[in-house]
């Protein structure tokens, strides 16, 4: 039986940058070499939340439904919850089968490629078909190379038993090399010692390792070589057998930062964008291993998100990454129970509203009683809705007026925009519900805006983290 | 069915008073309450307390009302807390109302009681806030002003009113509320002061929000059967309407109009045979500035959309032919929650006695108030009549 093939590729990254110049103004000197700018997550940003983006965009490349998913591997270096897997909140939010077979990968920069190996080897699935996302926002001290570096970014494939894309070849490579990027066990920042040649040696070891375990040297348009920084991944050129200029062909670091286990993906996403055909995927995870995979794809479809146009300030990046904040204030915040809030995945994570059996009527969240025909139906039938609509009503919170258990995120996003929301139904009809407004890019909303649903973080209580859907103008979408 | 008659009513002042706890504050409104009785009443001929509060700061959530009662001297009658957000006190009246009809009580003491400012911001906050629907609209980051922002832009989306109207509402009411020595904030501005508040929830600024206040306010409702022993000059409990609706206002068929109110205003004009055209003067529920608007619609004084000409023409001001809070209102009075409702029902029993001093109505016999709880999942509405012609 062949490995599945690729049938789309989807790539996100957030659209907040800081300008290298900004962190050099503030420290004197900028770190990262190579790197101008770097995406930010927002406040209501994650390695989830941005999988999920991605992940949405590839089924879209690929025209697949998130029910068609039967093997989701996620892969990241920076999980939001050190222990608890969250792949069923991801496989919930793009509605996949709760059969699916999921895999979380972890612990190096290479876990997106070690992600995508697995699940090659496991497929195809006849109808379904595999997911396999690498979302990573990696953080390190302020004044250190690593955090100057560090950027955000998800890229997701979509696999399947038919497809223009195919990996034709790949290998895989360790070599003990303990010490060159590493986050003890309980630490928030990633680390290196800084010893520059003994780093570098890791690097060019383990990947020339795996690409020499390739059955013939790489012939491709471009190399999305790992790229913790703008410069590493050309001092592995002659490692990995190709010149720099192929290596440029797959840049993202300059614009992106350091996107960890999504890097080599992204790299990818955007040579592909730009015309490549053939493309070598050349991941390093220190420890040290390495993956290698050629990749072929003409006619492959990408729907990537890449740009960046919101512009931060130094101060307004240390705001968004927590580090100037204040956290949940005292007092507490509106306790909804982790129990009462997983009644209601359906509606946060997928807008699922329901239809009253006895008349029709299109109702959000569908519990109690009819609204339109006071009957009180033992189910609402259940109706996803498509998670388009209008604001019929809207407020901007200034900033100090969020109640608790959002005062951290006006800590570090600013003022936030809360709608009443028409969603669109599936027939023609509709149902309002209350959701926060995504401005970023946009105009501020007015009643009549047109937006769109995504998934965000809406807040942490208990230190359990509850995603659920917020909206965007229709215009901001990418 | 037996009429009902409110024989005193009285409030503390309303504001910041670090030196009171909720007891000693329901005392003074009982005092009060007690000392407007034209002639007099005996603590023993009181049969039931109902005790509006909704218990900000969870001081005494559980049997609050026995809480207060026992602090006055009342212990042993029934004493029942009544929760509805800010119109707790306003059914609590409406409860007092309904036990003198059935003709299980005789007096009954109706009243309420909060303290909201002696705690962190963050606490009030969250009180607040888990009085309005919790599980979806407060998890998208509003607070009762947030709400009502989102009603005040849909509504100036949809009628010809602007910002600047809702400033209107903030200096008529703070106008009135500088003759009211109970007033929280007893101060005048200037419409330039009041458009150029900071913004709290846009369109919604600091001059079209209500203060957090401590106070209370006690009203004494008597039945026709015993109404003579303690006045020959009773205000008569004319008509009562209430009305609930769905409480997260993205679950409403409307966002420019509190359909409870709606509903309450015409069940108790009926009940009490009056048009609004009949009123000299109403005491509405403007904790933020688009809910006065809001409720001259609701409650009938102008044709939907019109709110804002009933405003600038001056008509609901204290010399207008409909004057609206002349005790300055929520905004200036004050909005001690649970205490809120009755001290509508008090401002309006002295209208009708006509013992509001410089704020005065002239010819005062028929007013209305107008409770609203949180959004508008709950609304009440009085109607009060002086029966005896001056």
């Amino acid at each position: 039986m062949s490995d599945p093939r690729v049938a789309g590729l989807g790539a996100y990254a957030p659209r907040l940058r800081i300008d290298a110049e900004a962190v050099a103004e503030a420290w004197g000197r900028f770190e990262a070499a190579g790197v101008d700018r770097t995406a930010v997550p927002d406040a209501d940003e994650d390695a989830l939340t941005m999988a999920a983006e991605a992940a949405r965009r590839a089924l879209e490349a690929a025209d697949r439904e998130g029910s068609e998913v039967v093997h989701l591997a996620f892969a990241t270096t920076t999980p939001p919850m050190a222990e608890e897997d969250l792949t069923p909140r991801l496989a919930s939010v793009l509605g996949a089968p709760a059969a699916v077979t999921t895999r979380t990968m972890t612990g190096s920069t290479r876990a997106g490629a070690q992600a995508l190996d697995g699940a090659l080897a496991a497929g195809p699935w006849g109808d379904g078909v595999g997911l396999v996302v690498a979302s990573d926002c990696p953080r390190g001290a302020p004044d250190s190379e690593t955090e100057h570096a560090a950027g955000a970014g998800a890229a997701a494939l979509v696999l399947a038993g038919e497809g223009p894309g195919r990996v034709t070849d790949r290998a895989a490579a360790v070599a003990p090399y303990p010490g060159t990027r590493f986050r003890a066990a309980g630490a928030e920042a990633t680390d290196t010692l800084g010893v520059t040649g003994y780093e570098r040696e890791a690097f060019t070891t383990a990947l020339s390792e795996a690409v020499a375990g390739l059955e013939s040297p790489p012939d491709v348009d471009a190399a999305a070589v790992q790229s913790p920084d703008g410069k590493l991944p050309y001092r592995a050129a002659d490692a990995v057998g190709v010149d720099p200029g192929t290596i440029a062909a797959a840049d993202t670091v300059s614009d992106l930062g350091d996107t960890g286990a999504a890097s080599v993906f992204l790299g990818a996403a955007s040579a592909l964008e730009d015309g490549a055909e053939r493309v070598l995927l050349a991941a390093y995870g220190s420890g040290a291993g390495a993956n290698a995979a050629l990749v072929s794809a003409g006619g492959l479809p990408v729907r990537a998100a890449l740009e960046g146009d919101v512009s931060l300030t130094y101060p307004a990046y240390l705001r968004r990454r927590g580090e100037i904040t204040p956290g949940e204030p005292e007092g507490g915040g509106a306790y909804v129970s982790v129990p009462a809030w997983q009644r209601t995945v359906p509606q946060r994570h997928r807008l699922v509203a329901g239809r009253c059996p006895d008349c029709g009527g299109l109702h959000f969240p569908p519990a109690g009683a009819c609204p339109d025909c006071g009957a009180r139906p033992r189910a609402y039938e259940p109706v996803a809705l498509p998670g388009t609509g209008t604001v019929e009503a809207v407020t901007t919170i200034a900033q100090g007026g969020a109640p608790p258990e959002f005062v951290e995120q006006q800590a570090r996003s600013g003022p936030f925009v809360s709608a009443v929301v028409g969603f669109d139904g599936p027939d023609g009809d509709g149902v309002s519900a209350p959701a926060q407004v995504l401005t970023a890019g946009a105009d501020d909303p007015e009643v009549g805006t047109r937006v769109a649903a995504t998934v965000r973080r809406i807040y942490d209580q208990e230190d359990v983290i509850r995603y659920g859907f917020k909206v965007r103008p229709v215009e901001a979408v990418r | 069915m037996r009429d009902a008659y409110v024989i005193g009513a009285g409030q503390t002042p309303f504001g910041a008073m670090p030196g009171e706890g909720y007891r000693s504050l329901f005392a003074t409104a009982y005092e009060r309450a007690v000392e407007s009785v034209p002639d007099g009443l005996a603590d023993s001929a009181i049969d039931e307390a109902v005790v509006g509060t909704l218990g900000v700061g969870g001081r005494q959530l559980g049997l609050s009302a026995p809480a207060v009662t026992e602090h006055v001297g009342l212990g042993g009658v029934p004493a029942t807390r009544i929760e509805n957000a800010c119109a707790a006190s306003g059914y609590a009246v409406r409860q007092a109302v309904q036990a003198v009809r059935s003709g299980m009580a005789d007096v009954v003491l109706a009243g309420g009681v909060e303290v909201m400012t002696d705690m962190s911001g963050d606490v009030t906050k969250y009180w607040l806030g888990v009085s309005g629907e919790t599980e979806w609209e407060r998890l998208t980051g509003t607070t009762f002003a947030g709400v009502y922002a989102q009603m005040a832009s849909a509504y100036l989306a949809a009628h010809e009113a602007t910002p600047e109207h809702l400033s209107m509402v903030a200096v008529k009411n703070h106008r009135h509320g500088a003759m009211n020595p109970d007033a929280h904030l007893g101060f005048e501005c200037s419409l330039e002061e009041a458009v150029g508040a900071p913004t709290v929830a846009d369109p919604l600024n600091l001059y079209h929000c209500c203060p957090t206040s401590d106070g209370a306010a006690a009203v004494l409702v008597a039945s026709e059967d015993v109404v003579a022993e303690y006045t020959d000059d009773p205000v008569r409990v004319a008509g009562v309407g209430a009305a609930s609706d769905r409480v997260g206002l993205f679950q409403r068929d409307t966002y420019t109009a509190i359909e409870a109110s709606r509903v309450a205003g015409e069940q108790a004009y009926a009940a009490a045979g009056v048009e609004p055209a009949d009123l000299d003067f109403a005491e509405v529920h403007d904790c933020f500035a688009i809910a006065e608007l809001l409720a001259y619609e609701d409650l009938g004084f102008c044709d939907r959309g019109e709110a804002a000409r009933l405003l600038e023409a001056g008509r609901t001001d204290l010399d207008g032919d409909l004057p609206v809070n002349a005790s300055g209102g929520l905004k200036a009075k004050g909005h001690p929650i649970g205490a809120t409702g009755a001290g509508q029902i008090a401002e309006a029993y002295k209208q009708l006695q006509g013992r509001a001093g410089d704020r005065q109505v002239e010819d005062a016999t028929l007013g209305v108030t107008h409770n609203v709880g949180g959004s508008g999942g709950a609304a009440v509405v009085h109607v009060l009549e002086r029966e005896v012609a001056r």
